[in-house]
């Protein structure tokens, strides 16, 4: 009998139904999808990095080296386990072609490498080790096969300034462990050791990079990493740390992973609020039934039994339709991870996405089940004798004093007077809104000019890094300056000399700070609070080193400079997410064996071609390394910006479904709660297109209430949000909450106050429209029959 | 006072559901200034009857005409449109809207219809429960008045737009005898001013008061009776008369 009652409640509410299961879908579809973007780039870098065997702790290192110095220390510590210097063969983009196109806009440092054949190995597509290379070939960072288009066979043409020029096929492309996204700005080219030696004749600068592995490397990295700071060893470079390699490989995906199961997270609390709404209308409607069937003595768990195994019945139709769905859509996702960082065939792979979307089964069928004890409080005789649940409604505001068309006032009468009913679509639409506007504003964020902001440096034209490498160092960069400053085509300079100065952690530890020192004025930085300092006595501190130092903006922080220690003041704070997010800015000395390296910031006349003069000022200034901001922000941030947009255009795909979806069930529900009155409406008058319009009235004002609470939402919460991630990403768990990232939504008016919830209002007022047919059917006859 | 041409002519009127035939063929004039009441037997269809000759519900066959228009020939809206302004309803169970004050139930209509200023309007419904004796209950919640009062508000409803006839399905079916009495009392007077009324009703005291009793068994009309029309006097003989006609079952008397 159950199974005939089941049956023809489905055929009664085929519509409702459908839409249930869509609903329910469309969760199990998120949340599969966010277990599985969330398990791949995860599982794919950790995969390389264990592959390839990436160091735990890496220094660069340009100039005079001693291989025996670094043994003999690393010999003393017992931290480390193994350690090795790769000889790097810097490129300069003028004297580097890529199928005959010169790489001067290429923001990334080219060097040619032998690749190594026991650690920190270079993988083929297949991440299978590169441990040698032709004669004649080169094998490219695989960046340049998905950014430039680049295929096996291509040339790859290098030139000496002497007239050399030598021609390499490229073999392959490779994936790298520690180099491998564009954001991490140094890319490795793997040649035979004979064509490194010709081509190292002729042109490029060297560098060492020295590697380390360490016995237990989350335990002794830290400290590891101060002790070879405070040795006298090679360190005219930056010092990287696997944390750091896992950082730069996840930021792009980690963002996306974040968005997803933001997204996923929030749709499975709506479906449940409309599986809860659609229960109890349900409910509602078979009240009597229920009552009955408790009367003529099925007992209460018979009862629920048949709506537990109704529920249950489409949340399985749903996890069995979603399953594959969610599934097909992770490698869309995870495109980029894929191609990066290649795909680990691990049956984690299949069994998270399989077990979330199982999860999600789960808790809707055990919130089914906590519903039902709602029949509980059903008695036979309450139930039969009062027929339905329905709270009374009140009459709140007044038909008989407003000017406005009655379809329209009544709509806005009812949305007022029973406010507790339309609570829901009110939270799907709000939710909908922050759905569509965090994931477009978050991409919008990362691929805006602004952006460069966040990594502490201000919006100049050009930047132009010369490394400290030895005393002729200092007047090589003021030479610099001076040509700068008398080039025409250059409206200001802002020199920099940056110096790694020894201070305090909030637990009173020494922890060394990288400070920038110069005329702070002249970059036009954004300070997240303060302002820029102005005298040696004054510091600035990047958000995570602030956090570090537990210092606010107002205390003073005391800075060893030279010989002695300053209490410098802290007059400012600004994001920074370059070398390691912990720097600083003031007006310090700059005493020689402090300084790691120079820049300068260069704005140039309006016009100028920023690319040619960086190419230009590339060959003129070398070593020293010039980037073009705006190209070296398309190059880094583009491709995290597009593959946030590509989760964004799904997100709001499902936004606007789950808000037609939900509107179509609301407008039904409604209108089969709402027969008696619009029965009545009709009989004393009221037209058929009127009443739609009173119903499309009601659907759209909660909308409305909606766009804004969610638009609102997103701006905040979903910034907050958004900078939550940032702090994990950059600075761990620890700094999570702690305010070191204080990103401000870059919002594209015209796409989120405009477009999107114009879509949002043509999906529902058509859903509206579509739904709300049934008015024809309300019959008072069918009242008064009952 | 019955004039040649009928204010509402239904030939032939035939509605069934799903196959089952509610109304076979009914034949009826109804004429201007008419208090005429339909009585008979449970789900005999005399509430379908009514619904199927206003037009609100859909005829499967046959024609109705209202003031000489054809009811097939208007389509969903003209029909709304005659509804709102020249018939009036009331129902058993009043079926005020419950998020509108009671003002707002009675005025409902006449902003629907929009043929004079709101004000204008707002003043009329009060004129029409001031008469009734319900203005006191304007501001009221539809929950904060009693049966009787809410049929009054249902009858200022009913006539807010001044229609040419008012259909009641069991007016005074939920209420007892002595506020159904009041409520026919309102009825009367209507009708003495002109108003034409075709009540359907269970209660012999209410078709007592009429001047026409029709009396429907299974989708038919098997009886149609015409009476003085009721001066106030001698209700329980009328009553015992029309008794006797309906277990005489009702045989058509002219
Ligand atoms: N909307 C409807 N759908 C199906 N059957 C109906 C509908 N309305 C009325 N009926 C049936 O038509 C018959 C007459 O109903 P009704 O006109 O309400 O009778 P009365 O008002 O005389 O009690 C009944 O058998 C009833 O079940
Ligand atoms: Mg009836």
């Amino acid at each position: 009998m159950y199974a005939r009652m089941i049956a023809r409640d489905f055929r009664r509410n085929r519509s409702v139904t459908l839409i249930l299961v869509l609903l329910m879908m469309l969760s199990v579809v998120l949340a599969t999808a966010s277990a599985g973007t969330l398990v791949r780039p995860v599982g794919a870098s950790s995969d390389l990095m264990t592959q390839a065997d990436a160091p735990h702790v890496a220094q660069l290192h340009v100039g005079p080296y001693d291989q025996e110095q670094v043994d003999a220390w690393a010999a003393g510590r017992p931290d480390v386990a193994h350690h090795q210097t790769m000889v790097m063969l810097g490129i300069s983009g003028a004297n580097l072609f890529f199928d005959g196109t010169a790489q001067t806009d290429n923001i990334q440092q080219n060097s040619l490498v032998v690749p190594n054949t026991e650690r920190d190995l270079l993988l083929d597509l297949d991440n299978q080790p590169v441990t040698e290379v032709d004669v004649g070939t080169v094998v490219l960072p695989v960046i340049y096969q998905v950014e430039a288009d680049l295929e096996v066979g291509d040339p790859v043409t290098i030139t000496g300034s002497d007239g050399y020029v030598t021609e390499l096929t490229i073999a392959g492309f490779a994936r790298d462990s520690i180099m491998n996204p564009a954001i991490t700005s140094s890319k490795r080219l793997a040649v035979s050791p004979a064509d490194l030696a010709d081509v190292r004749a002729h042109t490029g600068e060297v560098e060492q990079l020295i590697e380390f592995w360490l016995h237990d490397p989350d335990a002794e990295s830290a400290t590891f990493q101060k002790a070879y700071q405070d040795s006298d060893l090679p360190a005219a470079g930056q010092m990287v740390d696997a944390a750091a390699f896992r950082m730069f490989t996840m930021i792009g995906d980690g963002m996306v992973a974040a968005v997803v199961i933001l997204v996923a997270a929030l749709l499975l609390v709506v479906g449940m609020l409309c599986l809860r709404f659609s229960f109890l209308t349900a409910a509602e409607q078979d009240y009597r039934e229920i009552g009955v069937l408790k009367a003529i003595g099925v007992p209460g768990h018979g009862v629920k039994q048949i709506y537990l195994t109704k529920y249950a019945l489409l949340a399985g139709i749903a996890t069995v339709l979603g399953l594959p769905v969610g599934l097909a859509l992770t490698p869309l996702l995870t495109r980029n991870i894929t191609r990066y960082m290649g795909s680990v065939p691990s049956v984690w792979n299949w069994v998270a996405p399989v077990l979330a979307g199982t999860a999600v089964l789960t808790v809707l069928v055990l919130f089914v089940v906590v519903l039902l004890h709602r029949f509980d409080k059903i008695s036979a005789v309450t139930a039969l004798s009062a027929g339905t649940t329905g709270r009374q409604a009140r009459a709140v505001m007044r038909l008989h004093r407003s000017r406005m068309p009655v379809q329209l006032r009544l709509g806005v009468m009812d949305v007022v007077g029973r406010w507790p009913t339309y609570l829901l679509l009110f939270l799907v639409f709000a939710v909908s809104t922050f759905i569509i506007i965090v994931p477009v504003s978050s991409a919008a964020t990362a691929g805006a000019p602004a952006f460069v902001n966040y990594m502490g440096t201000g919006q100049v034209d050009l930047r132009i890094d010369l490394r400290h490498a030895d005393s002729t160092s200092a007047t090589e960069f003021e030479q610099m300056v001076a040509q700068l400053e008398s080039d025409p085509d250059v409206t200001a300079v802002a020199p920099m000399v940056t110096t790694r100065n020894d201070s305090v952690d909030k637990d009173g530890n020494t922890a060394s700070l990288y400070v920038e020192n110069g005329d702070h004025t002249l970059l036009p930085l954004t300070y997240a609070e303060g302002r820029a300092p102005t005298a040696p006595t004054e510091i600035a501190l990047s958000l995570l080193a602030m956090n570090q130092a537990g210092r606010q903006v107002g205390d003073t922080l005391p800075v060893q400079v030279g010989a002695q220690v300053r209490e410098l003041s802290v007059v400012g704070s600004y994001q920074d997410i370059t070398n390691g997010g912990k720097t600083a800015k003031s007006v310090l000395p700059t005493g020689e064996d402090d300084v790691m390296w120079y820049m300068a910031g260069v704005e140039l006349t309006p016009g100028t071609d920023a690319g040619a003069t960086a190419s230009v000022y590339a060959e003129e200034f070398a070593p020293a390394a010039v980037a073009d901001i705006e190209q070296w922000r398309i190059q880094t941030l583009g491709p995290i910006a597009q593959q946030i947009m590509v989760t964004a255009v799904v997100s709001a795909v499902v936004a606007l479904a789950l808000a037609a979806l939900m509107t179509a069930l609301f407008t039904r529900m409604l209108l089969a709660r709402d027969a008696g009155p619009i029965a009545v409406q009709r009989a004393v008058g009221a037209d058929d297109p009127g009443l739609r319009r009173q119903y499309l009235t009601r659907v759209l004002l909660v909308l409305l209430l909606g766009v804004v609470v969610g638009t609102v939402a997103a701006n905040t919460l979903g910034e907050g949000l958004f900078n939550l991630m940032f702090e994990g990403m950059f600075g761990g768990f620890e700094s999570l909450g702690q305010g070191t990232s204080r990103i401000d939504f870059a919002v594209d008016p015209l796409l989120t106050y405009l477009a999107l919830p114009a879509a949002l209002l043509a999906a529902v007022a058509l859903t509206t429209s579509a739904s709300s047919r049934s008015i024809s059917e309300a019959r008072v006859s069918t009242l008064t029959t009952e | 006072m019955t004039t040649d041409t009928p204010l509402l002519e239904a030939t032939g009127l035939t509605r069934s559901f799903s196959g089952h035939t509610v109304l076979h063929g009914v034949d009826l004039q109804v004429h201007h200034g008419e208090l005429l009441s339909v009585m008979g037997p449970s789900g005999s269809g005399k509430s379908t009857l009514l619904y199927t000759i206003s037009g609100m519900d859909t005829m499967s066959a046959g024609t109705v005409r209202f003031d000489g228009q054809e009811l097939a020939g208007l389509n969903q809206k003209q029909l709304a449109r005659l509804r709102l302004t020249s018939m009036g309803f009331i129902f058993q169970h009043v079926h005020l809207l419950k998020n509108l004050c009671l003002l707002d139930n009675v005025v409902l209509p006449a902003y629907l219809a929009g043929l004079a200023p709101r004000s204008d309007l707002n003043d009329r419904a009060l004129q029409l429960m001031e008469r009734t004796g319900v203005a006191a209950l304007a501001d009221r919640d539809v929950s904060e008045a009693s049966g009787g009062q809410l049929q009054r508000i249902g009858i200022c409803r009913a006539l807010i737009n001044s229609p040419t006839i008012l259909f009641g399905d069991e007016p005074t079916g939920a209420l007892d005898s002595t506020a159904a009495a009041e409520i026919m009392d309102i009825l009367a007077e209507l009708n003495a001013d002109g108003m034409t009324l075709m009540l359907v009703t269970h209660d012999p005291r209410v078709a007592a008061r009429t001047e026409r009793v029709l009396y429907m068994v299974d989708g038919r009309i098997v009886g149609d009776r015409r009476q003085e029309r009721y001066a106030g006097a001698h209700l329980d003989q009328r009553q015992t008369e029309l008794s006797q006609w309906l277990m005489a079952g009702a045989p058509v008397r002219t």
